[in-house]
């Protein structure tokens, strides 16, 4: 028989037919779905050191009618339907990462936390689960890099008991955003999705010590810290250099790359100042691209790694993500 | 604060990596250097179609120099390109395989067997990693019902023995396509062959299913063979190619094989002959047909030569498609 789409269709419909009359109770000697998690953990050289990619998870909500703010939720939409997301929703994906750099384990943000974890039935807060996974010990981190000062990236510095995460590692942030979000009357100027922000900061700092840190710094061996504000007033990417080998961690800049690299004038509802934010984006990805240095994105499809390109009047992802 | 420039993200880059030489291990560290890890994640990923589950286990890659002829109707230069373009490296090829197992909550079904154990030490580990892959992923070997073949050649039926030419999967019927079986098994066929890769395909073949003393339930295209599991005539690459598609629910996978080799030369390029479709003209049809189908049905595919974990949505692209990978699902 050759392939026609009657003949792929039909037997889809007349499987969808059997499938009714024989559930999962059938006779059947040995089979048994297979439920354990799945392994979030893509590992790579990058020069004389290592990354490792982890997936903390992926939250599905129903799309807020100011997802985007600049767009009608219509156009917002269409653009999330066409990455063959479920009508009306919006998934997105948290990756930070490990890297193993000048003999030191650095960990660029922390995820959810393993908090969050409990709350959404393990949808989210799976870093830490992902680091055991690839023989991570949280004791032997020496240095955590937090981007900015939302709850999907500060959220895993501490344990569901309020304990610290990472009990040996320096916690370096960016001293922009330590001062903005120290600073309470600033609460009232943030932009709505922003505000409630601020009692989380409060809580997952409290107790913890930190190292603040300025742009253009080497904040852990070969890594370089890039103010790219706007996300959040204090912002920061990272450029990880090793041998001649380089690679920006860009953190926030974008949201999901299909959609906010393609179109890089709609300002995402948690962007702090969306206008900057917006200036930032641009600039970012025409060095990214005149250079062709890879981005890893916070919010990328996993393992988050890609080659940013032209694409009409925006930009386009290639994701590299070969495992092997 | 200092604004993004490209000085400041690329010049810091520069300083660092000389700072990084200056101070190599130095330093006061309260710990061991951290000891870089060297080896990867087990490669295995799992999804559901409807109520199946289905499981990818990488049987990892394999990569070589670019033959002049790996795409035979058109230049190498062009091939490089779309490597280029995929920002893959130059003059260089790297084909992932990756077999599945679908498990329909009454059937346990692997589908294609990969290089085989034995080619795990030969190739230092670079490919022959399925079995392993699957066993960690928590599927016991010994509970596979069936094992189903796509088509003959080694990366999908090595795998079927183990080291010592032992049954891979020792419970498991083992379903061949009825064209390919009469096709490979066919010593008339045989003595027709000219070139050494068909007499080592030929050959092959025979080693492994006389292992298996030809113990093979040959299967019909058009036909469920098992249940929401339907096989789908695909030649071209070889004479008995088969595709699969897996469907519960409101769900479908279309488990390609090799109606495609690598994405960014075949999908891009449907028109691009791989050196190792048999019959080029009829796979290029096959290609055309399938992947018009996947495109208007918005029907993911599972592709066994597609970068892990290998599944996509397709999309029409200029005069070719695109492969959407499907965003890697952290949760069931």
């Amino acid at each position: 028989m050759q392939f026609t789409r009657r003949s792929a269709l039909l037997g889809t419909a007349a499987v969808a037919a059997a499938g009714g009359f024989s559930p999962l109770s059938i006779s059947s000697g040995h089979a048994q779905a297979a439920s354990n998690g799945i392994t979030g953990v893509y590992r790579y050289k990058f020069g004389d050191g290592e990354i490792v990619q982890l997936l903390d998870g992926a939250r599905t909500f129903p799309m807020p009618d100011t997802f985007v703010a600049n767009v009608p939720k219509d156009q917002a939409l269409a653009a999330f339907e066409s990455l063959y997301m479920p009508k009306g929703q919006v998934t997105i994906t948290f990756s930070p990462l490990i890297v193993k750099s000048g003999g030191k384990t650095i960990a660029i943000d922390t995820g959810n936390g393993l908090g969050a974890f409990e709350a959404t039935k393990g949808a989210v807060g799976n870093t830490r689960a992902n680091m055991a996974a690839a023989g991570i010990d949280p004791k032997s981190v020496d240095i955590v890099l937090i981007s900015h000062f939302h709850g999907d990236h500060i959220g895993g510095l501490k344990n569901a008991d309020g304990t610290q995460a990472y009990p040996n590692a320096e916690i370096k942030v960016p001293a922009a955003e330590l001062a903005f979000w120290s600073d309470d009357s600033n609460q009232s100027k943030a932009n709505g999705p922003n505000k409630g922000n601020f009692a989380n900061v409060k809580k997952v700092f409290d107790g913890l010590k930190t190292t603040p840190y300025d742009a253009n710094k080497e904040v852990a061996p070969g890594i370089t810290s890039v103010a790219t504000p706007g996300h959040t007033p204090g912002h920061m990417s990272f450029v990880i250099a090793s041998g001649s080998k380089r690679l920006v961690v860009q953190g926030d800049i974008t949201n999901h790359p299909a959609v906010f690299m393609r179109n890089p004038g709609w300002h995402l509802m948690f962007d702090n100042e969306a206008a900057l934010a917006e200036t930032t984006r641009r600039k970012f990805y025409d060095m990214a691209m005149a250079e062709k240095m890879p981005v890893i994105g916070y919010h990328f499809p996993f393992p988050s790694a890609g080659y940013v390109e032209k694409d009409g009047t925006g930009y386009r992802l290639i994701q590299v993500h070969a495992l092997t | 604060m200092t604004t993004l420039t490209r000085r400041s993200l690329f010049a810091g880059a520069a300083a660092v990596g000389a700072a990084t030489t200056l101070t190599p291990l130095a330093g006061t560290p309260s710990r061991a250097a951290a000891p870089l890890l060297g080896n990867q994640a087990p490669g295995w990923y799992r999804y559901k179609v409807g109520s199946y589950e289905i499981t990818v286990a990488t049987d990892g890659k394999s990569t070589f120099k670019l033959p002049d002829t790996f795409v035979v109707n058109v230049q190498k230069d062009a091939v490089n390109g779309a490597l280029a373009a995929a920002h893959m490296d130059k003059d260089t090829m790297t084909i992932p395989y990756s077999p599945i197992a679908v498990n329909t909550g009454s059937k346990l079904i692997v589908v294609d067997t990969g290089t085989g154990e034995a080619n795990f030490e030969k190739t230092k580990g670079s490919s022959g990693q399925f079995h392993g892959n699957l066993k960690t992923s928590g599927i016991d070997r010994n509970n596979v019902d069936i094992v189903v073949i796509s088509h003959f050649h080694g990366d999908h039926i090595n795998g079927l023995l183990t080291p010592d030419n032992k049954l891979a999967f020792p419970n498991a019927e083992v379903l061949v396509p009825a064209a390919e079986w009469k096709y490979f098994m066919d010593d008339g066929e045989m003595s027709k062959q000219t070139t050494e890769r068909m007499k080592g395909v030929f050959a092959n073949a025979r080693r492994v299913f006389d292992a298996l003393k030809r113990k093979v339930t040959p299967y019909e295209a058009g036909k469920e063979i098992a249940p929401g599991v339907n096989a789908v005539a695909t030649p071209g690459h070889t004479p008995g190619h088969t595709s699969l598609i897996v469907s519960s629910g409101n769900s479908s996978v279309c488990v390609q094989a090799d109606v495609t080799n690598h994405p960014a030369l075949f999908v891009r390029n449907p028109g691009w002959h791989a050196f190792f479709d048999q019959d080029a003209n009829m796979a290029e049809a096959t290609r055309r047909k399938v992947y018009d189908m996947l495109a208007t049905e918005k029907m993911m595919v599972q592709g066994f030569h597609y970068p892990f974990p290998s599944v996509a949505y397709i999309e029409k692209a200029g005069t070719g498609y695109r492969e959407i990978p499907v965003p890697w699902n952290p949760v069931l």
